[in-house]
């Protein structure tokens, strides 16, 4: 069993070492196949077909599955290496210690929003966009959004969402106003309510982050560890919560067949959101 | 908490203000007002739109287009930003989102589209990353 560290404890060899396998990674050729990955498995609630990454209640052991895949990749290049996480209720800024040049590099430049220092920039030569949402090559954000401000989450929000004891409700989609899980991944009603935990820290780095092909920003997955983490916390908090629903639903649901049960296995993997309620086989968050 | 690049000057921006102000609507062909349709409540209610909306907003080009049809989720639009297509799609609250905004909707496709010219900064719309579902 490894652990997973916050980011701000990893030290300088830490941070080299997981920079220098996401590097040889992409370098292979295999770091864009999670970036198509993602964005094949996205799809809304209007429809028939089968929703298992978002707006649906397993959106949690989906991605837990995502990055268990992704991690292992990493570790068959260096088995040192493990996926940091990011608390964004706590490391809040632009000058914070993941954007420096020694991890993930620093914000967006004005125009392009093309960013311009650390390992990712498109002129460090390591990292460019294959499968984006335009034809840059070179990784974009443009933190807070500043045409439309956004601040990240307060720990104020995401206790908001920890504090409820149901994991997820009727109809399991992202219009549900009640349980953990929507509460978390951050749908509302409308941009005027804004967008909330999980989805608005996408919203803040924004460039790739705001968009279909987000995995091409390496903080993808320091956000999804922190999700990934807050989702034991949330089974912590509340020992006889579990994954819902429970069952598969029946024929006459209007869910049926578009949201996956406790132990139903979720493509494209043949696992279900049981054999993923523990992470703790696994890995172990510091 | 606000977050500006350093080199930025103080703006604070309320959304519709500053895309009002940015947005220079013009008029296609005849004469008569444009009517940009949104879609609010169910999918369903919408009435049939048959006009083409076309602005300037921050420089980028946007030509929403009704469609006669469209694949299940998909709204009954084309959206091209400087003439290339834009993926939009919907939720099941009637909003719509895009693939360069995959984290928040919006209520109409113009308000979309405008999204996506504030997410993408200057570069053109892919016309092959492939968005399956």
């Amino acid at each position: 069993m490894y652990t997973r560290k916050n980011q701000r404890n990893l030290t300088r060899r830490e941070k080299r070492r997981f920079v220098d396998a996401l590097l040889e990674h992409k370098r292979s050729g295999r770091y864009d196949e999670y970036v198509t990955m993602h964005g094949r498995f996205f799809s809304t609630d209007i429809g028939d077909g089968l929703r298992v990454a978002h707006m649906t209640p397993s959106f949690l052991p989906w991605h837990r599955k995502f990055l268990l895949e992704f991690e292992r990749e990493l570790q068959e290049i260096d088995p040192k290496v493990s996926l940091p996480y990011w608390d964004w209720t706590k490391d809040d800024t632009a000058d914070s210690s993941l954007w420096q040049d020694d991890l993930l590099g620093g914000n967006g430049r004005n125009g392009d929003l093309q960013v311009m220092t650390g390992p990712f920039a498109y002129s460090s030569g390591n990292w460019t966009i294959n499968e984006g949402v335009t034809d840059a090559p070179y990784l974009t954000r443009n933190f807070g959004r500043p045409t439309d401000p956004v601040s990240l989450p307060s720990r104020k929000e995401l206790e908001w969402a920890i504090d409820d004891p149901t994991y997820d409700v009727a109809p399991w989609d992202s219009t549900v106003q009640t349980g953990f899980r929507n509460k978390f991944e951050g749908w509302t009603r409308s941009e005027k309510e804004g967008f909330h935990n999980h989805n608005r820290v996408h919203l803040w780095v924004g460039g790739h982050m705001t968009g279909g092909t987000s995995p091409n920003d390496p903080v993808f997955w320091l956000h999804h560890a922190f999700i990934d983490l807050v989702w034991s916390r949330w089974q912590e908090r509340h020992p006889r919560g579990t994954y819902e629903p429970k069952r598969r639903l029946p024929e006459d649901d209007p869910q049926h067949g578009k949201v996956v049960s406790l132990t139903e296995p979720m493509p494209p993997w043949d696992v279900s959101p049981a054999e993923l309620r523990n992470h703790r086989r696994s890995y172990r968050y510091e | 908490m606000k977050h500006r690049r350093r080199d930025e000057p103080v703006l604070l921006a309320r959304r519709g203000v500053l895309r009002a102000a940015a947005a220079a609507a013009f008029v296609v062909g005849g004469g008569a007002a444009l009517a940009p349709f949104t879609f609010a409540g169910s999918p369903g209610d919408e009435p049939a739109a048959t006009d083409t909306f076309e602005e300037v907003y921050r420089g980028r080009h946007i030509r929403i287009t009704p469609k006669r049809t469209a694949a299940v989720g998909e709204p009954p639009v084309e959206v091209l930003i400087d003439g290339r297509p834009l993926h939009v799609m919907r939720r099941a609250d009637g909003t719509y989102l895009s693939i360069a905004n995959h984290y928040a909707s919006f209520a109409s496709p113009r308000d979309t589209a405008r999204a996506a010219v504030d997410a993408i900064g200057t570069a053109q719309l892919s016309l092959s990353t492939a968005h399956h579902h």
